[in-house]
């Protein structure tokens, strides 16, 4: 049996009032905390069985058709056992939940640093080796690399438009019209991509670094041509994904396709150089963005048109705009789409797709409205909150930004800001502060779970992974709560293709959809629990242990008799998201320092004011946001993907040069929730966090810069270079 | 080639190439996978392990040290942290507690880094955790674990006991040993603290046999103090060069804060860092400005030469055939010495532009002047023309000011991804008037 959602509809009944463990929402520890502080919880690359032979990709120095010269004589060299240049190869990584083969095919190199082949030696050493010395050719053009060098498509369905923004902008007595550039950017996950495969028979097991299972066994299926019964994908562990791991990517592909081929157990691990060249990167952006408004500050249009970039054959594309259709009012709106068709590294997710980006430029937009205005910026912002989606009559289906910027204010102490830039001064810095409000889609995806009951406590099994999310501990919580168990009586087994399928983890989705199929196949549990109680589920109590109905009470391994009691759970996204518009809102608030001498920028301290619907445990929704708001500090300051002007390829493809912000870079981060509940995301009424916190974290910090300086930044990362060219201007 | 030492509190041999590190060692053939990968290159410290030795504990990353390196060292590594009974090392425990780990990829490498503080007293975990990025937690609670385990006992498993180091036909035990083996391999790599060396293996691939390990010559450590003078031995670490100069130079020591992270300057040595020749190395300019002298010598045959005749061209020195640093020596005072180091990250970032400063004034005149520069040019260099502009000059802001035409004149800095050639020229200048300020008395916070 199972119990299915659908969410079509409001849930207004706080569902979990009525629970009595007390585990939701609590600050519990992360279950696997041990295994990884004492180094004992094993990554993709750790497995190592017996006869395990070992394969370094080989990369394209440049573009076109693909000439593996002495082939022949690496395939002779002392432990080497193959030179995989199979069609089946991957090219690019697969997109998040593409669920079906990514672009193939080695022959051809569509991008400097592309894999075309895989070299498999007896050793590390032996393999790394015969890679090295494989003579490569690439019988082609350099192929355009710039966004600038073409003339980009321009999607039609990716247009729209309403009301004439033009006439709002001449009718406008304060505005904005400003291009803003955001740089291209990597997820840098920690962990670098790995995947050890296997056969037995015709069955295909991978050990691997993966986001989202069920689409990544589909993917990997479908890449090597076999039926998707046949693959299993185990990913208990994953050292951060940030979206790099929504796809199956080259390695995994690869070692599938050479363990077929020895029929002994092939383990590829990229090394980080590869991950930068051959993983998705976040797309570059330049963003030209229109504001109208009247004299009080109110917005009659907005314009907000972006140029990103992708592969020739990639479906994806940064959605740069996600957030501008209902970010704020203004009758008038035009968003438009561009995609330059260029050779670098295939652009996919990273943390935040469109929002990460799109939100960062729009806020400093807004930022430079309150000024042009002379209006405060919280003040601003809280002006133009639509009480609909703008122009559709949508309603939303919960929206507290107005309280998130009022309490993100008053506990900032936003009113002792000075309303002028360049107020402050202490010694050679400027320091002054900057808001931005934060926005982010909400989703729900289709996911199952399985939870059994049994004498010793209850499993909880999906396909769902916990790339440092906290999966581990909030699947454990929701079904400890459920059934009445403490949550160290709660398994929570993940990373398994054997599994049910839950939604993978991405997009923020993960607590809210999976957390609901635990929810609901937890609930088929307690409904078998209360027809042996003799009672309305309803009316069951479950707390540590022991099942109580009116005046019975009675141990749950007693009632169950040493038996177990199996339930399913099941949700699909329904009609609601088309019924109401659900997004998560926040206020960034910045103070920073900027050095007059040297252009350095250091930020002092960072808070955030969140609603995203019940927060199911306080520690990692509060990790999350810390996360996603260091992000925002890395946005803002440092990181930025250089390409090589002349063939594309990645300049600083490395942690040395690739700037991710260190521990002196993140000053106190202060995070608050605000107690929501979303009635429109099934029983739980809870939403995503894991990205709301990067979403305008770096507009924060940018308008800092400006209100602390005099400096208006349009060109993220606000490297020192620019702030100190922009202090000359100043004089 | 055999090497023996302490692993986790056991005596193991290890039998590889000398070129391989512990870091594969002990994934591939030890299967000890708890140490991590995370880019093999000395960045992210995810590889951090603790080594003992006569000096004490200190965490190195173990993806850029070659085994050689470590005969007759105590390792332990984040399996080894934990008592033999599995109770958790106090701050594995606080970890847990404080959410430290997320994904967990970072994790044994932080926790390595916070026990060898832990150890040797240190609360100044900012620096202490430098080295160590994390993608997931923003650091925060990283910190607080750090502090929360502050007050614990050290458990008595964490204390090494380093091994009777075995002589090595690779390993000199003097620099008289080593000038013998050099004159007779002159194509040998030398290996100092393998910080620079250990990529030319891990990312270039390079083949770099045959080695020479200097780190067992005794000689060639060691701080000598006398006559006004300071003389410090080539194989000196910076991590233990810090306190030296924190007493003589508080800003080079504050600048040395920023070099690169603890487990760096744990392993990297001062004169490797000269050896180099890197243009942008952070040792040079100040040295120059302090006005060192290199102690060279092939052979039999030392020389000294100021520092700032060994930097040719770029990636060319002044050294000959088996030549090598035996130390480097310098005044051992110099109130108006200061270097500021300017890099895109706080920590652990190269610098863009590094500006050092030895201007001495008498009676109201600029009497003499030394200023030295790193990212300005191809190696590191004085700004000769603005130290003659600044000569019989006040030092006042006006008269600076006049001085830096002279200084731009010195320099044709470069664009690239560090900064672009008009920051460096205008971060220089920028760097000269702080001097003035701070001269007349002001502090400035590089940290705000
Ligand atoms: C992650 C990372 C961060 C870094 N950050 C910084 C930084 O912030 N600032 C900075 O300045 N540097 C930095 N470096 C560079 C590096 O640490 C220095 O160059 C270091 O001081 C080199 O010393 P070593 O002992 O490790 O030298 P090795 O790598 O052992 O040797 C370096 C070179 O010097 C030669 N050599 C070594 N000793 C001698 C000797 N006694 N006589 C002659 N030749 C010798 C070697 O043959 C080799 O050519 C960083 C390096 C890494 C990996
Ligand atoms: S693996 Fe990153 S520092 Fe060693
Ligand atoms: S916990 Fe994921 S990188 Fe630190």
């Amino acid at each position: 049996m199972s119990y299915e959602l659908k969410v079509d509809d409001k849930e207004t009944t706080d569902r979990a009032a009525g629970l009595s463990q007390g585990l939701l929402g609590t600050a519990a520890d992360r279950p696997e905390g041990v295994l990884k502080v004492t180094g004992r919880a094993t990554y993709a690359a750790e497995d190592m069985p017996e006869g395990t032979a070992f394969g370094v990709l080989v990369r394209a120095p440049a573009m076109g058709r693909v000439e593996l010269g002495n082939a022949p004589a690496v395939e002779k060299l002392p432990g080497v056992l193959a030179v995989i240049h199979d069609k089946r190869m991957l090219r690019n990584p697969a997109q998040g939940m593409a669920g079906e083969a990514p672009v193939q095919g080695v022959a051809e190199a569509d991008y400097v640093g592309q894999p075309i082949a895989l070299v498999v030696a007896g050793s590390f050493e032996q393999a790394r080796h015969a890679a090295e010395v494989m003579e490569v050719r690439c019988l082609g053009e350099i192929r355009p690399v710039s966004p600038g060098a073409v003339e980009p498509e321009v999607p039609e369905k990716k247009q729209s438009s309403m009301g004439d923004l033009d006439a709002a902008m001449a009718a406008a007595v304060h505005k904005v019209d400003a291009t803003y550039s955001t740089s291209a950017m990597s997820s840098a996950a920690m962990e670098p991509h790995a995947a050890l495969a296997w056969w037995e028979g015709d069955k295909l097991t991978v050990r691997a670094s993966l986001q989202m299972l069920k689409y990544n066994r589909a993917e990997l299926a479908d890449s090597v041509g076999i039926p998707l019964e046949n693959v299993r994908i185990l990913s208990p562990y994953v050292g951060g994904g940030f979206g790099s791991k929504l796809g199956v990517s080259p390695e995994v592909v690869a070692a599938a396709i050479a363990a077929q081929q020895l029929g002994r157990p092939v383990r590829v691990v990229l090394n980080r150089r590869q991950v930068f060249e051959t993983i998705t990167r976040r797309s570059e952006t330049e963003q030209h963005i229109r504001l109208a408004a009247d004299g009080e500050g109110r917005l009659t249009g907005v314009g907000h048109d972006a140029l990103v970039s992708n592969l020739p054959e990639e479906p994806f594309s940064e959605p740069v705009t996600q957030a501008t259709p209902f970010n704020y009012e203004g009758a008038a709106r035009t968003i438009g789409h561009r995609v330059a068709r260029i050779h670098r590294p295939a652009a996919g997710s990273v943390r935040a797709p469109g929002e990460a980006v799109g939100v960062t430029a729009f806020e400093i937009a807004m930022d430079e409205l309150a000024v042009a205005a002379g209006i405060d910026p919280v003040e601003l912002r809280l002006r133009n909150i639509p009480a609909e989606v703008p122009g559709t009559g949508k309603p939303f289906s919960s929206h507290m930004l107005a309280e998130s910027l009022n309490d993100g204010a008053a506990r900032f102490g936003w009113a002792d800001r000075a309303a002028e830039p360049r107020a402050r001064r202490e010694g050679e810095w400027w320091i002054g502060s900057g808001v931005a409000s934060a926005f982010r889609v909400n989703m729900l995806s289709e996911a199952e779970a399985r939870v059994v009951l049994g004498p010793e406590g209850a499993i909880v099994e999906t396909d769902m992974t916990d790339i440092g999310t906290g999966t581990y501990a909030i699947l454990g919580q929701i079904a400890g709560e459920l059934l009445g168990l403490p949550q160290e009586k709660v398994e929570v087994r993940l990373g398994d293709t054997a599994f049910p399928p839950g939604s993978g983890s991405g997009g923020s989705i993960g607590a809210a959809s999976t957390g609901t199929a635990v929810w609901l196949a937890a609930q088929e549990v307690r409904a078998a629990l209360a027809k042996e109680m003799g009672c309305e589920p309803d009316d069951l109590t479950l707390k540590d242990g022991r099942a109580t109905c009116g005046n019975i009470s009675r141990d749950i391994a007693e009632l169950i008799s040493g038996e177990s009691l199996e339930g399913h759970g099941h949700v699909q996204p329904g009609d609601a998201s088309s019924k109401v518009k659900q997004a998560t809102f926040g206020a960034h608030f910045a103070e920073v320092a900027v050095n007059d001498v040297t252009g350095e920028v250091r930020v002092r301290r960072m808070l955030g004011s969140f609603a995203a619907g019940r927060i199911l445990n306080l520690k990692t929704a509060r990790s999350q946001c810390h996360g996603g708001m260091t992000w925002g500090i890395g946005m803002a300051l440092t990181e930025e993907l250089v390409h090589d002007r002349r063939d594309g390829h990645m300049v600083n493809r490395d942690l040395a040069e690739y700037h991710v912000a260190v521990n002196a870079d993140v000053p106190p981060l202060e995070v608050h929730f605000l107690e929501e509940r979303d009635p429109w995301t099934g029983p739980m009424q809870v939403k995503g966090i894991g990205e709301l916190g990067i979403c305008g974290a770096a507009a924060a910090i940018l308008n800092a810069i400006h209100h602390a300086s005099g400096v208006r930044l349009r060109d993220l990362p606000a490297t020192p270079d620019k702030v100190l060219a922009g202090l000359e201007e100043l004089g | 080639m055999e090497v023996r030492f302490s692993l986790n509190g056991e005596e193991v041999t290890a039998d590889a190439a000398p070129d391989t590190t512990l870091l594969d060692w002990l994934r591939l053939e030890r299967r000890l996978t708890g140490t991590k990968e995370g880019c093999n290159e000395g960045d992210c410290g995810a590889c951090t392990v603790m080594v003992t030795d006569e000096g004490g504990a200190r965490p190195l990353n173990a993806c850029i040290l070659f085994l050689p390196q470590l005969e007759g060292k105590a390792v332990r590594t984040v399996e080894g942290l934990a008592g033999p009974d599995g109770s958790l090392h106090p701050v594995q425990e606080t970890m847990v507690e404080k959410h430290g780990s997320q994904c967990g990829f970072c994790t044994p490498g932080f926790v390595v880094s916070m026990a060898v503080g832990h150890l040797n007293g240190r609360t100044d975990h900012d620096d202490v955790l430098a080295g160590n990025l994390c993608r997931c937690t923003g650091y925060a609670p990283i910190i607080r674990a750090a502090k929360a385990a502050e007050g614990a006992a050290v458990p008595a498993w964490m204390q090494d006991a380093p091994l009777e180091p075995r002589p090595s036909d690779a390993a000199p035990e003097s620099a008289d040993a080593l000038a013998a083996l050099y004159a007779a391999h002159p194509e040998a790599t030398l290996v100092a603290g393998a910080t620079d060396v250990g990529l030319w293996v891990t990312k270039d691939l390079r083949d770099i046999a045959p080695i020479i390990f200097l780190n067992r010559c005794a000689d060639l450590k060691g701080v000598d103090v006398s006559g006004g003078r300071i003389r410090v031995g080539a194989m000196e670490t910076m991590e233990t060069l810090l306190p030296l100069f924190a007493k003589h130079f508080p800003s080079y020591a504050a600048m040395l804060r920023r070099f690169a992270s603890v487990q760096i300057r744990s392993a990297a040595t001062i004169g490797g860092s000269l050896a180099n020749a890197s243009p942008i190395g952070d040792n040079a300019p100040p040295l120059i400005a302090l006005g060192a002298t290199l102690h060279l010598r092939a052979g039999d045959d030392r020389r000294e030469i100021p520092l700032e005749e060994f930097f040719l061209d770029y990636g060319k020195q002044d050294r000959r055939e088996a030549e090598f640093v035996e130390a480097v020596s310098f005044p051992a005072e110099a109130p108006a010495f200061r270097v500021w180091k300017i890099s895109k990250r706080f920590d652990s970032d190269i610098s863009a532009v590094l500006g050092a400063f030895n201007i001495e004034v008498t009676d109201g005149a600029v009497s003499s002047a030394r200023v030295a520069f790193g990212g300005m040019a191809g190696i590191p260099k004085r700004a000769s023309g603005f130290e003659q502009a600044l000569l019989g000059q006040p030092l006042t802001e006006e008269a600076m000011t006049a001085a830096l035409p002279a200084l731009d004149a010195d320099f044709s800095p470069l664009t690239d991804m560090r900064a672009t050639a008009a920051y460096r020229s205008e971060a220089a200048r920028g760097l000269a008037l702080r001097y003035v300020a701070e001269m007349a008395g002001r502090k400035e916070e590089v940290r705000a």
